[in-house]
């Protein structure tokens, strides 16, 4: 940990050089990694990333400066870099960096570890894995799993976040991922893989929670039917059912991103690019029966937070709102531009990264179907199952995913296997042609990248099954 | 801070819990002006330390890193973690060091650096008067040290000067990058310039979409670059033992791309930023090339991975994953009138993002366009298209190029992370979608 008094001294130094904002953020990552092939441990990583961060405002220019020393000296160094880059940034500014009003915390958090990460020895963490591994079945009827990756990872975030303006955050969440690349074969030439991630905070009971062998077993038998029984998929116009995997990505791709203020602004335009949101005229964008929201103050969530790391208090952010356009997820930079309210949406990653707007948990809101309601009422369709490949173009309209597994659907009952099938079509479409929204609202866990340099944050993105009518399938 | 003495205590720490070890620190100071709508939206600046350890015990494996100045503290935790391993399958003893250190230092980046004032240099490059522009220009002095219980004792020096540039005209865009290990405005106004044509031409050309299908199309430098650090990272033994290899049923002498295709790994070339001397076992490194006329001539090795898959460590450690450090791909005989010359009649995509693979181990994949694709008849710039993807399989793209041009360019960015001096590639018949 760090002495605060650091913390507000640093404040101190930028103000004294001409900041007109200033803020000081104490950053520490603990990182425990297991890496297990094919039942073997490879390795196990540990990783510490602590250091201090810092922002300042100064004559209209944003500076950022981060150090890993948090020797006094060093740090006050630091301090003045970063009033030194906010002047550099103001030689070609036109627009003075403000920093709005918000609703700035004095507080302190953690989220509580039922079984605390530490109390769980390394070796019975790696145990736990092999064991998980040898419960797996691996091969069938020709079919293999050639190699199969797990990787855990718990971690330990620890901040401290200061600014000029009187925030004073305290906060400590620990969280813990599984990531897994499974490759196979059907014995005839064919090959596939299955990349997936768990992930949310808490303590180990988050890795128990994920009843890990029977998550990758079910994988397996997403790549024994796309390798063996499944067929190349129909093409043309039909209905799809999307599953709440894909949905969940599919929000946090094309409602998320675009409705990052700093994307609609322009201020990531060479990076991760803009949003439709900038010149998008129309008040809709999907049917009724769309909404989604960012929440970061879901419990247990992967994106869990409470307070941002400008000091703002988190709060459900409406995006979509039955189909209409609703709010932008803003810093106070962007809000301060809107003439609104922060929202709490900055995110560093480390310390050698500056707060920007992130998503924290993405999701379309249930409901009131079920899956067999969706599914009886298709005459011909597709229902998209799992994916592996997906990607968006970077205002966020035109977007492409790739079924893994995936169904016919005939006459309201699931048919015929089929795989590789593409559901590629712009936002507008996707979210226009969804005519009914499933109750069974499930999240999934991912690493969000933007920024430059990238920081990859940790999200959940989630949503229930949603049945799309007339879509066009290739 | 000398980090020389900082490896060595650290040295000296873990070699009480390890047979076998190494100490790599890494001292970066990093000075980044990040433009949008025409002006600098932030500057950043690093000063940075990381520790990282590779430590062996009875064939368990162990990596730390820290970012941190005193690391004695956490590294006293090294024997709880390396009892709790198990022996590792992908173990090898360390080899005998024999790195070969390089450094460069172009001291007008030094100087920038370590005053942590880019100001003249910002005012010199005006990206700004080019109109609405984003992107960023990176300056970073960068010290590595290596320590090992094999004898490595080795420590180099680097800079880096990079950026990329993206220009919008009138509802169209271009984008462009370099880099380099000295400070060359020449190179950002390159770039710069780039940018400005492509999006002036699409501002100029009429819009016109054109249906999915198979097209001949010209990769510029920046979507080359993409594509090609997919191949070299295939060629890793890391992505081939992992399960993300499109080579993974390939060897050496296997024909795995066009004829035209050379591309080498460079990390002895000192003016891409991403040269060095040894690799993270101390080995020493060597330029070499991974794809030699279409026949794939390199899997890229560490000592582990060269054990399990058969044959030697090409010095391209990573502890765990072997990387490239310089990509280069040879240049051709063509100039880029030539190259759409022999485009005709077909689609030049001047830059991409978001590559993603349905299926790693068969190479089927998508990215897509972004900034100006321009459709050409006859020769002719007829108009420009909105995004679209490339949707097809790696094999079969690189087993596609039909012509490599002559003029190489230095490119990295967000999508070409790891430093590329490459040209533009024609590809005679590949997949492309869009939205339906």
């Amino acid at each position: 940990m760090i002495d605060e008094s650091l913390l507000n001294r640093l404040i101190e130094e930028m103000n004294s050089r001409g900041a007109e904002y200033a803020e000081a953020r104490y950053h520490n990552i603990v990182r425990t990694s297991i890496i297990v092939l094919n039942g073997m441990v490879i390795g196990v990583g540990k990783e510490v990333k602590e250091g201090i961060a810092l922002r300042a405002v100064a004559e209209g220019g944003l500076g950022f400066a981060s150090s890993t020393s948090l020797n006094t000296e060093d740090a006050l160094a630091a301090a003045r870099r970063a009033v030194m880059a906010a002047k550099t940034s103001a030689r070609t500014k036109r627009n003075p960096v403000r920093m709005g009003p918000a609703r700035l915390g004095r507080a302190k958090y953690s989220v509580v570890e039922r079984e605390p990460l530490e109390d769980v020895s390394l070796d019975d963490k790696v145990k736990s894995l092999i064991e998980e591994y040898k419960a797996l079945q691996l091969e069938k009827n020709g079919f293999k799993v050639s190699s199969l990756t797990l990787h855990y990872a718990e971690s330990i975030e620890t901040k401290v976040v200061v600014t000029s303006d009187s925030a004073h955050v305290e906060s400590r969440v620990p969280r813990v991922a599984v990531f897994y690349n499974i490759a196979a074969s059907n014995g005839g030439g064919k090959q596939a893989n299955r990349f997936f991630e768990l992930g949310g905070s808490g303590g180990y009971e988050v890795y128990r929670g994920f009843n890990l062998a029977k998550q990758i077993q079910d994988d397996i038998e997403s790549l024994y039917i796309a390798l063996t029984r499944a067929r190349s998929p129909p093409r043309g116009r039909m209905d799809v059912i999307v599953s709440p995997e894909l949905v969940g990505l599919i929000v946090h791709e094309s409602a998320g991103h675009p409705s990052e203020a700093d994307r609609v602004l322009g201020r990531e335009a060479a990076q991760a690019g803009m949003s439709f949101r900038s010149y998008y005229k129309e008040e809709r964008i999907g049917s009724e029966h769309v909404t989604v929201v960012d929440d970061p103050t879901i419990p247990g969530s992967l994106g869990f937070y409470l307070y941002d790391d400008e000091g703002v208090a988190a709060r459900e952010r409406v995006l979509y709102d039955h189909g209409r356009l609703a709010e932008l997820l803003h810093n106070r930079e962007t809000a301060a531009v809107y003439g609104v309210e922060s929202n709490a949406a900055a995110r560093a990653m480390d310390y050698e990264s500056e707060p920007i707007i992130r998503m924290a948990n993405t999701y379309m809101k249930p409901g009131d179907y079920s899956f067999e309601e969706l599914v009886e009422d298709v005459k011909y369709g597709v229902y998209i199952k799992k994916y592996m490949e997906w990607n968006i173009d970077d205002v966020r309209w035109g977007q492409r995913y790739v079924g893994l597994e995936a169904y016919i659907i005939q006459n309201g009952e699931l048919k015929q296997p089929i795989t590789n099938v593409v559901l590629e079509t712009t936002t507008k479409n996707f979210y226009s042609s969804i005519d009914a929204v499933g109750k069974d609202l499930k999240f999934y866990a991912g690493i969000c990248g933007k920024g430059e340099p990238a920081q990859g944050v940790p999200v959940w993105m989630g949503g229930p099954h949603v049945r799309l009518r007339n879509m066009y399938i290739g | 801070m000398d980090i020389h003495s900082l490896a060595e205590q650290a040295a000296k720490i873990v070699s009480k819990y390890a047979g076998e070890y190494i100490v790599k620190i890494t001292r970066t100071d990093d000075l980044m002006v990040k433009y949008a709508r025409g002006e600098s939206t932030v500057t950043q600046s690093w000063s940075t330390i990381d520790v990282e350890v590779y430590a062996a015990k009875n064939q368990r494996i162990l990596i730390t890193s820290y970012s941190t100045t005193t690391p004695e503290r956490a590294l006293e935790e090294l024997p709880r973690l390396i009892e709790a391993l198990q022996p590792s399958p992908l173990y090898a003893p360390l080899p005998q060091a024999n790195g070969e250190p390089l450094s460069f230092v172009d001291e007008k980046v030094r100087e920038v650096v370590l005053s942590g004032d880019a100001r003249k240099q910002v005012e010199e490059l005006a990206l700004e008067e080019a109109g609405d522009v984003a992107g960023k220009v990176e300056f970073a002095l960068k010290k590595v040290v290596l320590v090992g219980s094999n004898g490595a004792d080795y420590s180099y020096e680097a800079t880096h000067f990079n950026g990329y540039i993206r220009v919008f005209r009138e509802g169209s865009s271009g984008q462009w990058s370099w880099t380099s290990s000295s400070y060359e405005p020449s190179l950002a106004r390159k770039a710069l310039e780039q940018a400005v044509e492509l999006a002036s031409l699409c501002s100029r050309l009429p819009k016109k979409s054109i249906e999915p299908g198979r097209y001949r199309v010209l990769l510029s430098p920046m979507v080359a670059g993409n594509l090609v650090e997919h191949l070299a990272m295939a060629a890793s033994a890391g992505s081939i033992i992992f399960g993300f290899s499109f080579l993974q049923a390939r060897k050496p002498g296997d024909s795995v791309a066009s004829e035209e295709l050379t591309v080498l790994d460079k990390p002895r070339d000192t003016s891409l930023p991403g040269f060095t001397g040894f690799d993270d076992e101390g080995v020493a490194t060597r330029d070499k090339p991974i794809v030699e006329k279409g026949v794939l001539k390199t899997i890229l090795h560490n000592t582990k991975t060269a054990r399990v898959l058969g044959g030697e460590t090409t010095g391209n450690a990573g502890w765990i994953t072997p990387h490239p450090y310089n990509i280069e791909v040879k240049p051709g005989d063509h100039t880029l009138d030539e190259l759409i010359e022999a485009l005709g009649t077909g689609v030049y995509i001047t830059n991409n993002w978001y590559t993603r693979f349905q299926n790693y181990l068969e190479g089927r994949f998508s990215t897509v366009s972004r900034d100006a694709v321009i459709l050409y008849e006859n020769k002719k710039p007829v108009a420009c298209t909105e995004r679209i993807r490339i949707a097809d399989t790696m094999p079969n793209l690189f087993n596609s190029i039909e012509a490599i041009g002559r003029e190489a360019w230095q490119i990295e960015w967000w999508e070409v992370t790891v430093p590329t001096r490459i040209p533009h590639i024609l590809i005679k018949d590949i997949g492309l979608s869009k939205p339906t």
